[in-house]
């Protein structure tokens, strides 16, 4: 019974925050945002433990594996792009992955932090639900990760273009693949703004970078930790 | 929509998240007797695309499944964001520096990555061209020839 008022809680709130981010499409309004603010609002002030709200949630949660496997088709939608530009974007992705990885764990070895916090903050740069899922692989700790996901993402949409100000950049293939492969969905909604070949590189770096990331993260792993 | 028309249509979507789970649980079964340390769905998304580009399997198959479940995607992944409440630490000293580390992070590897690939595609777009015009003197010279 709990379960299920969960369950049914969860979707009615996320579809009324869809909606209200669609009539108005701020970055602060995300459904991820707003939804998960409410509902931990809510668990908090009934005193509920997370464990007992995952006995709904995790009918939810399952559904994440399909979805993700659902990415491969607009991957395949835009495979033309990869034909047209085979090597700019291996490479682009290649590098942005290094240095996404080596200065995020550095730094946080400059600062002492826990292994398992710079373990979650590895695959900051890719796409949500893999990020946490990749977190979960590396021992890291997946809704910490999801926060750290959300940063690159809104830091990446609100100061991205201020980046390529300064290195003048013109063309709408680095653009995409930089913007796409470090600040994954929430960044490249920014890239509506430059144009739509912007936008469709942009989502084909990040359903990429997500493919690479997951290899690469736990290799990364292996030889550092 | 006339309603047999939405039955079949439910019933298709229904049907193709049921090829996109079988794709998914082979994933989880390859994970699961390698030990690979990959998620199972991204080995399961792999496979998918693998599939999809050798024409294995026709994407009218699954259109409407994957359309349907990336639409909503954001609603999967809310019940393991919920879980950041037991995780007070993010508001310590630690949290604050993980968090402008990421900031810091991305930045650099969006400076970093549009300006050497800007320099890279000229280079890729060069050599296409001068491929092209090679080309075109092949089949010109060719030409003179006959």
């Amino acid at each position: 019974m709990k379960a299920v008022i969960f369950i049914i809680s969860t979707v009615v709130i996320f579809l009324i925050m869809n909606q209200l981010y669609k009539k108005y499409t701020y970055p602060f309004l995300l459904p991820l945002l707003t939804t998960t603010i409410i509902l931990v609002i809510i668990l908090l002030s009934f005193d509920i433990p997370y464990a007992d709200y995952m006995e709904g949630g995790q009918y939810i949660q399952h559904l994440l594996g399909p979805a993700v496997v659902g990415l491969a088709f607009p991957l395949y939608n835009q495979r033309h792009l990869i034909s047209k530009y085979k090597y700019t974007i291996i490479s682009g992705i290649f590098i942005a992955m290094i240095s996404g990885l080596f200065t995020i764990y550095f730094m946080l070895r400059i600062f002492k932090l826990d292994e398992s916090l710079i373990l979650t903050a590895l695959p900051k740069s890719l796409t949500t639900p893999i990020a946490m899922q990749v977190s979960e692989t590396i021992n890291g700790i997946p809704p910490l990760t999801a926060v750290l996901v959300m940063i690159a993402g809104f830091g990446g949409a609100l100061f991205g273009p201020f980046v390529y100000k300064l290195g003048k950049i013109q063309s709408p293939i680095s653009r995409g693949i930089s913007m796409g492969s470090a600040s994954h969905g929430v960044g490249i909604s920014k890239l509506r703004d430059y144009s739509e070949e912007d936008l469709s590189m942009g989502s084909l770096a990040m359903g990429l970078s997500a493919i690479v990331g997951a290899i690469l993260c736990p290799i990364f792993v292996m030889i550092f930790f | 929509m006339p309603f047999f028309a939405l039955t079949m249509r439910i019933i298709r979507t229904i049907l193709q998240i049921i090829i996109l789970y079988i794709f998914y649980y082979m994933g989880v079964l390859i994970v699961h007797y390698t030990g690979l340390p990959l998620p199972a769905s991204v080995i399961g998304l792999i496979l998918l695309a693998a599939c999809l580009q050798f024409k294995l399997v026709k994407v009218d198959y699954i259109r409407e499944g994957a359309g349907f479940l990336l639409a909503f995607m954001t609603l999967f992944f809310i019940p393991p964001m919920i879980g950041i409440i037991d995780y007070p630490e993010l508001l310590s000293l630690h949290g604050v520096i993980l968090m402008i580390a990421v900031f810091l992070s991305t930045m650099f590897t969006i400076f970093i990555t549009s300006t050497l690939s800007e320099k890279i595609e000229k280079k890729e777009l060069a050599v296409k061209e001068k491929k092209d015009r090679e080309g075109e003197g092949a089949i010109e010279s060719s030409h003179i020839h006959h």
